[in-house]
């Protein structure tokens, strides 16, 4: 097994922090895109082209509600999402333990 | 996808994963993971043993003040008003706990988590006091009303709650700890009414240790894990 073999979604500095952030909370619940920048410390930009590449793998769900300036984006993993992280973790520690 | 208000692109930051070895992957996550958990967590580290302090210093308070009492009367009414004060104050150190950890967080599990808390605020702001009320109007003894009542009931009714809703959610760490409530006083409400608050004060103790033993034995084997 090969880096290669690493779901290349996920396998991004910006995108495993964000997939394992939202995974740190319970199943089910989402998390505001504000408060995810937050802890991330990412530009809102950068923040939401991750995020587009993981809605677009089917790995996160986003709800927006409201207009304009008060709006509010909720961003949630979905269970495939989850299950891409278990995939991806059980991956990596067998390269690590083959390495 | 939109950010709140109106966010810009910026793509020229994006990354992906060239350069990041397997090992740098699995030491990223476990550090996301862990600060992730540190801030989601209701019930930090430091609450619970600034807790585990201030429960055997009030309980023993309580005691002390009692210990000589014949017949019992009751705690002082100093004690009974540090007491009251540690109580106010934890409240308040758990509702800022709460808000921070759940800033921002929404859904289902966050609701279910706002219901268990008004379940337990309610079995303890009416469970004893109705029953010290109850007492107290077919004229029971000081020893009841003033002793075994208030030092063992809160603690049977709260840990009974607290052990249904850690069995609905099969957290067998919390089941544990509220279980040793539970039988903390059921102990406390058959030796005496001084006695009550010592036993109290001792098994409370306990299951706070054995719970930030738990707690630390997660932890270590989430790092292992890692």
């Amino acid at each position: 097994m090969t880096a290669d073999s690493l779901d290349p979604v996920i396998h991004a500095p910006a995108r495993l922090r964000i997939i394992a952030t939202l995974a740190a909370l319970p199943a089910g619940a989402s998390l505001s895109f504000t408060r995810l920048q937050d802890m991330l410390e990412l530009t809102p930009g950068n923040l939401i082209t991750h995020l587009r590449k993981l809605e677009d793998a089917g790995y996160l769900n986003s709800e927006t509600t409201g207009n304009g300036r008060a709006s509010r984006t909720s961003i949630a993993l979905t269970r495939s999402g989850r299950t891409a992280l278990d995939t991806y973790t059980a991956a990596l520690r067998d390269l690590i333990t083959g390495l | 996808m939109n950010g709140e208000g109106d966010a810009t692109e910026d793509v020229s930051t994006t990354d992906d994963g060239d350069g990041l070895d397997p090992r740098g992957a699995a030491q990223l996550l476990a550090q996301t993971e862990r600060e992730a958990r540190r801030q989601f967590n209701l019930s930090p580290l430091w609450v619970t043993a600034v807790t585990g302090v201030v429960v055997p210093v009030a309980y023993g308070a309580l005691w002390f003040s009692t210990r000589l009492q014949h017949p019992y009367s009751g705690p002082s009414l100093g004690v009974v008003a540090l007491v009251y004060a540690a109580v106010a104050v934890s409240f308040a150190v758990s509702v800022k706990v709460y808000r921070r950890a759940t800033a921002g967080v929404s859904g289902p599990p966050t609701k279910q988590q706002q219901v268990e808390g008004i379940a337990i605020l309610v079995s303890f702001v009416l469970g004893s006091p109705v029953l010290q009320g109850a007492m107290k109007h077919y004229h029971a003894s000081h020893a009841i009303v003033y002793g075994v009542i208030p030092a063992a009931a809160p603690l049977i009714i709260v840990g009974t709650t607290v052990l249904g809703i850690a069995a609905s959610k099969a957290d067998w760490r919390q089941f544990g700890a509220a279980l040793a409530v539970v039988i903390t006083g059921v102990v406390a409400a058959f030796v005496g009414p001084s006695g009550a608050w010592l036993a109290a004060g001792i098994g409370l103790s306990i299951a706070l240790v054995g719970y930030i033993a738990a707690d630390a034995l997660r932890h270590r084997r989430g790092l292992l894990r890692a």
